[in-house]
């Protein structure tokens, strides 16, 4: 019986408006969990913050025991943050020192612009400890090394441009091979360490939805997002795309293995095409589809990735009862392939019949927990739905 | 669907391709190849603007500034260093995949618009910086007196010898292009066009996957850059400028912006009509032509947004084309 | 100490005449920012208006032989229609298509109309015959030691600052001026509410064309120099300023204007020349990709 999905206290602040506000709930491995309120309640918004599209303003999500909003603490960050420190500091005392033996146009030019990125890269220390998405941090990073390695390179190759320490021999070049000689390594150093994740975080980046949707988390839209100019074949195999290993290289060399693979997703896909009910329209364009087909292909699209927690955002919406009793067997099936399921919905029948647990939400709190019974007859699910006074009423 | 399987009839125009030299057109022959050289050029950098703005929905206005590095890498190292053609040409191409990589991964997770804006901005940096350089690109001065590629050890100097080159590169990309097209890579930039949010959840990343196609979409450039400098020989910043990447833009979105045939179809009937237009209109007036795809641009996105072969149809018959093998094949179950 | 005076009036000067050129430049990125305040689109042929503005002022004057204040109001009208009609035939039909598209049609637009300029006017580069132009805009008005200000240059600050002054009450103190801000929030309701959407959209066109034809006559007094392709440098310059001061909002156009008018000169003179036009390539690109809501304006997200 172990949880899946854990989230503690979770928080996401738009502006000044509470989205979401201290939510906390688990969902055990195997079960089908509901998640009901009324509209603004917050649900999508907690969807999003699951998946990765939103960033929430404060909590933690844990999935299968790892943490995808984590806090910022890793001892490989530290040392980056250290060195780079290090680094500027070194350039910022050395800098000045350097400027008064030359004024030269050219250099004028240059030391200017890099002061400038040096001085804005100061302000990444202080993105640390922020849980906010910053693109700024990922430019201006990129920038910094690109100049101080060029800048490196430059100074290690023409050691005798900018002349000598006035009344001596000495070159002013040589000045510059602390700094220089500090500068390559750190710049490889760093460009390496952006390239791991959990220094990323470092600097302000969270998992995306797309590494999220690799962890095993795929999700269904609450207004349909198909890929409509694409056939269903298609649609299906992009969703199984984070499990696939082919790349540029071996596409083009058209190896077996990468033959080997497509050939494997192909077959994949026409199965779940078949488990959803579709295969009669795997090569129709999927804008032609009917809305219903096209839900189910959504979520035939989310179980290519072979996840282990779906999220279904009203699957059920516009269907007729046909189709959603359809749909709530499908949704069984899943469930008893192991697949976890949380899902949104607002159709009573189809939550009180398929989940093994419900959380209510309302204006962005969590004001309700319990099985299907319990939620049904708990005065505040009943206050929010139908407003106040109506929980003396009976349901 | 015809009978014939589209095999056979790329099978037949390629041979048609390959014959064209030989046809006894009289003495124009000559000018007649150098104009379908050069809408075949047009041909494989349409195909590379295709990736970026075709396949993964990006509207790129800096192509052009791809061209010119390719071309300029191209001829420098040919007077400078004398290198074979086909040592030149991977080397443009990784330059043009190099800038393409820089530029694009600070600028490739901005929206369409600014993302056009900027990389329009790139390119005419790059026309700056090659009138301006004079000690690098002897700015407009030009370049003149690129040697042409030896094949075999005989220098290319007549039109059909340069037609098959250009013929062979358009090969290359063709099958660059279309194992990319049919492969995740292609499946990836098709989702980012279609619906970017839905992409990342389907585990695609954003960034990577648009990098990748502006570095692919550069190289090719680059590529197409090189062939020009060392086929006409001579090259000049003002040959780069914005106005070459509005032409290849109205050439894909003529022919159907995201479609191969469709990209190569609209070079293949706008580039020879450029010419025609070079007989029409009065001298010096030349320029001007670019006033009709100003106009074509505009009447295609009133009446015919798709293009003349629409995305969606290229999509169908390439679904038609998988049921027909799976049916032959293992047999459908 | 005479090095220092020379030194301060270099500087002095380049602000003057940097002040001159971000006053201009205020005037069309004002046009830029007040279309895609209300149809979210980047009016590429906006530059081309006031290209149109150069060539209709000089033709009106130097083969029509009208008198220059004449001109300069007939040309204000006329940029003001070629504006609207601009939107109704190009932009208008492309309303609810995808954002692609009338891009492209702007880009596209853009194109035709320098062109179509080439075509007509020729490459050559047109300048006004001393005669034809007031004497006294080549007095110089002010001096204090090297540094001057020509009539002509206090002319085109105070006609800028007159119509930054002008559109901003029309903006905040008029019905169509609260039309077009109810626009910019929400187009829908703001149709709901009984606006007549399309023709406050007209009338933006309308306005924000007559102050980028103006700009233009200004620039063709100012430098002398007029030719088919000024459109689209001072146009890219403008959406850079547009940008810089935060695209949609009118005094952030201002600001960024006579921001970029101000570095462009002060590049120009202290650091490079050639590259002079390369720095507003350069200022834009980095406003973009660091600070794309510009100085002042605001950052939209997108609804999942």
């Amino acid at each position: 019986m172990d949880t899946i999905l854990k989230v503690s206290s979770l928080s996401k602040v738009f502006g000044g408006l509470s989205a979401l506000s201290d939510i906390s709930l688990e969902v055990v491995t195997g079960k089908i969990v509901g998640i009901i309120g009324p509209n603004g309640a917050g649900k999508t918004t907690l969807f999003n913050c699951l998946t990765g599209l939103y960033y929430p303003t404060d909590g933690q999500v844990f999935f299968q025991g790892n943490p995808v909003v984590p806090e910022l603490s890793s001892r490989k960050a530290g040392l980056v943050q250290r060195w780079s420190l290090i680094f500027i500091i070194l350039s910022l005392a050395w800098l000045p020192l350097f400027w008064s033996f030359f004024l030269s146009r050219t250099f004028f030019k240059v030391e200017l612009t890099l002061l400038a990125i040096f001085i804005l890269s100061i302000r990444l220390l202080v993105v640390r400890g922020l849980k906010e998405f910053q693109l700024w941090a990922w430019s201006v990073m990129f920038v910094f090394i690109l100049g101080d390695l060029y800048l490196a390179i430059w100074w290690l190759t023409h050691p005798t441009t900018l002349g000598s320490l006035p009344g001596t021999e000495v070159r002013l070049a040589y000045f510059a091979f602390p700094w220089v000689s500090f500068a390559v390594p750190f710049s490889i150093y760093l460009s390496w360490q952006l390239l791991l994740r959990d220094v990323r975080q470092l600097y302000g980046f969270r998992l995306g939805p797309d590494q999220i949707n690799r962890l095993g988390m795929a999700r269904t839209f609450q207004n349909i997002r198909l890929f409509l100019g694409l056939s269903v074949l298609d649609n299906v195999r992009i969703g199984a795309h984070g499990r696939m290993h082919q790349q540029v290289g071996s596409i083009l060399l058209r190896t077996r293995s990468q033959r080997n693979e497509e050939n494997e997703i192909e077959q994949e896909t026409l199965e779940i095409l078949r488990f959803v009910g579709l295969e009669h329209r795997t090569f129709d364009l999927s804008g032609a589809l009917a809305y219903g087909e096209q839900r189910r292909l959504e979520l035939a699209r989310a179980l290519a990735s072979h996840p282990r927690l779906l999220l279904l955002d009203e699957p059920a919406a516009g269907m007729n009862p046909q189709e959603s009793s359809q749909l709530m067997q499908l949704i069984r099936r899943i469930r008893d392939q192991g697949v976890t399921v949380l899902i949104i919905e607002h159709d009573m029948k189809v939550m009180m019949n398929l989940a093994d647990n419900i959380y209510a939400l309302d204006h962005g709190e969590l004001i309700a927990y319990g099985t299907p019974d319990e939620i049904r007859a708990n005065p505040r699910v009943i206050e929010a739905y139908l407003g106040r006074g109506s929980a003396d009423a009976k349901a | 669907m015809s009978k014939i399987s589209p095999r056979w009839k790329l099978t037949g125009l390629l041979i048609l391709a390959l014959l064209l030299p030989w046809l006894p057109l009289g003495t124009s022959t000559s000018y007649f190849l150098r104009v379908i050289t050069t809408a075949i050029l047009y041909m494989i950098l349409a195909l590379g603007l295709n990736i970026v703005a075709g396949f993964t929905g990006l509207l790129d206005l800096g192509y052009v500034g791809f061209y010119g590095i390719g071309a300029y890498t191209a001829g420098l190292l040919t007077i400078h260093f004398d290198l074979s053609f086909w040592v030149i040409l991977p080397m443009a191409a990784l330059n043009g995949a190099l800038w393409g990589i820089l530029l694009g991964a600070p600028t490739l997770r901005l929206t369409g618009d600014y993302f056009a804006i900027v990389t329009f901005g790139f390119s005419e940096l790059v026309v700056l910086v090659l009138r301006n350089e004079l000690w690098l690109t002897r700015g407009p001065m030009g370049l003149p007196g690129i040697s042409p590629p030896i094949v075999f050890g005989h220098p290319l100097k007549l039109a059909w010898e340069f037609y098959y080159l250009v013929v062979l590169l358009l090969m290359i990309v063709l099958l660059v292009v279309t194992r990319l097209e049919e492969s995740r890579l292609g499946r990836a930039w098709f989702a980012i066009r279609e619906d970017e949010t839905a992409a990342q959840c389907c585990g695609i990343n954003l960034i990577r996957y648009k990098i990748i196609a502006f570095a692919i979409s550069a190289s090719i450039g680059a590529m197409g850059g090189a062939f020009f400098a060392r086929w006409f020989k001579f090259i000049h910043p003002d040959m780069f400028k914005f106005w070459e990447s509005i032409l290849i833009l109205c050439l894909i979105v003529f022919g159907g912006m995201g479609s191969i045939a469709g990209t190569m179809l609209g070079a293949l009937i706008l580039i020879p009509l450029s010419e025609i237009l070079r007989a029409i209109l009065p001298q010096g007036m030349f320029t001007a032509r670019y006033l009709i795809y100003g106009l074509i641009l505009v009447l295609m996105m009133r009446w015919r947004p798709a293009g003349l072969v629409p995305f969606d149809r290229a999509q169908e018959s390439k679904a038609a084309r998988t049921r027909e093998r799976l049916a032959t094949s293992g047999g459908k179950e | 100490m005479g090095n220092l005076l020379d030194i301060s009036s270099l500087f002095l000067q380049q602000l003057v005449n940097g002040i001159t050129l971000g006053g201009v430049y205020a005037l069309i990125a004002v046009g830029y920012t007040m279309v895609y305040g209300v149809i979210q689109l980047i009016n590429f042929a906006h530059g081309e208006i006031y290209m149109l503005g150069a060539f209709l002022a000089y033709t009106q004057v130097t083969v029509l032989r009208l008198p220059f204040f004449i001109a300069f109001l007939t040309t204000l009208l006329i940029c003001a229609l070629i504006g609207v009609v601009l939107d109704y035939v190009a932009y208008r039909p492309l309303r609810t298509a995808p954002r692609l598209a009338a891009l492209i049609t702007a880009i596209g637009m853009s194109i035709f109309l320098q062109n179509l300029a080439l075509l007509i006017w020729g490459s050559q580069i047109k300048s006004y015959p001393r005669e034809v132009l007031p004497k006294i805009f080549y007095q110089p008005a002010l001096s204090a030691g090297d540094v001057s200000l020509t009539w002509l240059q206090i002319f085109i600050l105070s006609v800028t600052v007159i119509s930054m002054l002008i559109l901003h009450l029309i903006i905040h103190k008029t019905k169509v001026g609260m039309a077009m801000r109810a626009i910019s929030q929400d187009k829908v309701t703001s149709s709901l509410m009984g606006i007549g959407v399309n023709r406050v959209i007209s009338f933006t066109f309308a306005i924000g064309s007559a102050m980028g034809g103006m700009a233009g006559i200004l620039v063709g007094l100012y430098y002398n120099a007029i030719f088919p392709t000024m459109g689209y440098i001072a146009g890219v310059k403008a959406f850079a300023a547009a940008v810089l001061g935060g695209i949609g909002s009118v005094p952030g156009a201002m600001l960024g204007g006579g921001v970029l008018g101000i570095a462009e000169v002060m590049g120009a003179g202290y650091l490079s020349s050639s590259y002079r036009d390369g720095i507003s390539y350069a200022v834009m690109i980095l406003v973009i990709i660091f600070k794309p809501s510009g100085l002042i304006g605001q950052v939209t997200g997108e609804k999942v």
